[in-house]
């Protein structure tokens, strides 16, 4: 008898295994190494120290950098939870109308998967920046139905401008998704007499939702720190108040450190997802 | 399976909003008071982010010489107030809307900006622009400044001069501080802006180095701005503003928020006596 062959030169010839074990530790390897502990202490230490700096500059003046911080912090925090508003309904949007363009792009008719391929290259090769002008200079500051009014805010527009990419960029993820299920599935439902929808539902999506879930986090961790966007169009989120702030102080040696400040509560709200996103793709690749 | 034809409808209720909006200014009654009374609140667009015209405190509430002044109208309006934050890309757009009644934004007087909003007389302040640079810059005039750059903030409306008449290379900024970071950081001679914002400043030991250095050009003088269509309404502002200047409360206001007083102010003063 031959001797059995090295598995990674014939892996063809052995029973499929989708994704070979694991060593320990993989995930702190090469791409992972930018999300160790280690790396989001330096960024803190990093943050401290420009705060440190700027207020043994402030010795000579009355009020210290730090306890400007403090005092503003409320204000920040209120600004801060509008972005996390603005970027959870712009998830939820986001996803639904994704799920559905998704969809769209595996229809099995021809006119509807052309339209929503444009619709998706469209909408995920613009920029963001340029999608949020769109939707706030075309869209009314209020609506009005019969004789009612009904005020449709600024910020309500923003939420709308942010989902169009991450509408597009979920679509793309359920697409792939969908396809990266063995087609052997399909065919064996369709033997047993699973419709297509009953297939796609019942047992495609459910296999799908592990391998969206991690870039799904990725996407809602990106949205999240583009919704200092919206200060460029007047939404008062962290930004706008920032740049409020630093008109009210009037002083050159807050910028850095308030700019930092935020900056870290962004950093301190999407590091973690971006670990848990890490520790599930691991997960999910190992089964 | 439907999603081709649902953004297609969606796409149509959009632009069937836009319609609207479009057909909703034709209609919209011009009868600016009648609606603030009939609403019971006057929205008025302000600046969050001018000390100490209009800015925010910790508690995010937006205060300053303005606001007061916006304060007064609804008072005699008898009205309750809400404040709108415009920049100055928005300010106008805004009252031309009907988003704001009013709109009273650190906005100088020209005569395009006229055309868009009506912008009643008298106007309640004017604000002169120098340059605030080191003292041993050898700045003496606006001149001096060809070909130099210049810190400026977005949307001040001495910018267009500084960089057009004088031949400044205007390096801009989104808010005052942030230029001032960078005249100390030496990424320009000067910072144009307003004399009230160098005067504030002037005491502090960290400029003891610095000196407004040229002098400051002529006075623009700031109006409100309401709907172009709605006449009625800006000949009252208009006598809401004699008022204004008649009783010295412009010039109260200007004590209270610690700006240096203007001679505008008193020249109006002695005007409408």
């Amino acid at each position: 008898m031959r001797e059995v062959p090295p598995p990674a030169r014939f892996a063809v010839l052995l029973p499929l295994r989708l994704h070979p074990p694991r060593p320990a530790h993989a995930d702190r390897s090469s791409g992972a190494s930018l999300f160790t502990l280690r790396t989001g202490l330096a960024l803190l230490a990093l943050l401290l120290a420009s705060v440190a700096v700027a207020q043994v500059q402030a010795r000579d003046l009355s009020v210290g950098v730090v306890e400007l911080l403090i005092k503003w912090t409320p204000l920040l925090a209120k600004g801060f939870g509008f972005n996390l508003l603005i970027s959870a309904l712009a998830m939820a949007l986001g996803t639904a109308a994704g799920l559905l363009l998704g969809f769209a792009r595996i229809s099995l008719l021809a006119p509807v998967r052309g339209t929503s391929w444009i619709v998706v290259q469209f909408f995920r090769n613009s920029p963001w920046l340029v999608l949020l002008f769109f939707v706030m200079f075309l869209m009314p500051f209020e609506l009005h139905f019969g004789g009612v009014t009904v005020p449709f805010p600024d910020w309500i527009k923003a939420t709308l401008g942010l989902a169009l990419p991450i509408m597009a960029n979920f679509a793309e993820i359920v697409r792939g998704a969908v396809q990266s299920i063995p087609t052997a599935q399909w065919e064996a439902a369709r033997s047993l007499a699973f419709s297509r929808r009953q297939t796609l539902w019942q047992i495609i999506l459910p296999q799908c939702v592990k391998r969206m879930l991690p870039p799904w986090m990725n996407w809602y961790a990106i949205l999240t720190m583009a919704t200092t966007l919206a200060s460029i169009v007047g939404v008062s989120e962290v930004m706008t108040i920032t740049g409020r702030i630093t008109a009210a102080e009037a002083r050159t040696d807050l910028l850095i450190p308030i700019y930092s400040y935020v900056l870290l509560w962004f950093f301190l709200y999407c590091y973690p997802i971006a670990l848990w996103t890490k520790r599930l793709e691991t997960r999910y690749a190992e089964r | 399976m439907h999603n081709g034809k649902s953004l297609q409808r969606k796409l149509a209720a959009m632009f069937a909003g836009l319609f609207m909006l479009a057909a909703g200014a034709g209609w919209a009654q011009v009868d600016t008071m009648a609606s603030i009374k009939q609403k019971g609140k006057m929205v008025v667009g302000v600046k969050a982010d001018y000390k100490p015209f209009g800015y925010t405190d910790p508690a995010g509430k937006i205060v300053g010489l303005e606001i007061d002044l916006a304060n007064d109208i609804a008072r005699r309006l008898g009205v309750a107030i809400e404040l709108v934050p415009v920049v100055a890309a928005n300010r106008m757009e805004f009252v031309k809307q009907g988003r704001t009644d009013m709109m009273i934004a650190t906005m100088a007087y020209r005569p395009d900006r006229a055309e868009v909003v009506a912008i009643p007389q008298p106007y309640y302040y004017a604000g002169a622009a120098t340059v605030f640079a080191k003292k041993n810059s050898g700045l003496k005039n606006w001149t001096d400044l060809k070909g130099k750059p210049v810190c400026a903030v977005q949307g001040a409306y001495y910018n267009r001069k500084t960089g057009e008449e004088f031949g400044a290379q205007l390096v801009t900024f989104k808010g005052v501080t942030e230029a001032m970071a960078a005249l100390e950081g030496g990424n320009c001679v000067g910072t144009v802006f307003d004399t009230t914002f160098f005067a504030g400043i002037m005491g502090d030991a960290k400029w003891a180095d610095y000196a407004m250095m040229v002098p400051a050009i002529d006075p623009e003088p700031w109006g409100l701005g309401v709907r172009k269509e709605d006449t009625k309404f800006a000949a009252w502002i208009s006598d809401v503003s004699k008022e204004w200047h008649k009783t010295g409360f412009v010039l109260e206001l200007e004590k209270k928020w610690g700006i240096p007083q203007s001679p505008f102010l008193l020249e109006q003063q002695a005007k409408n006596k």
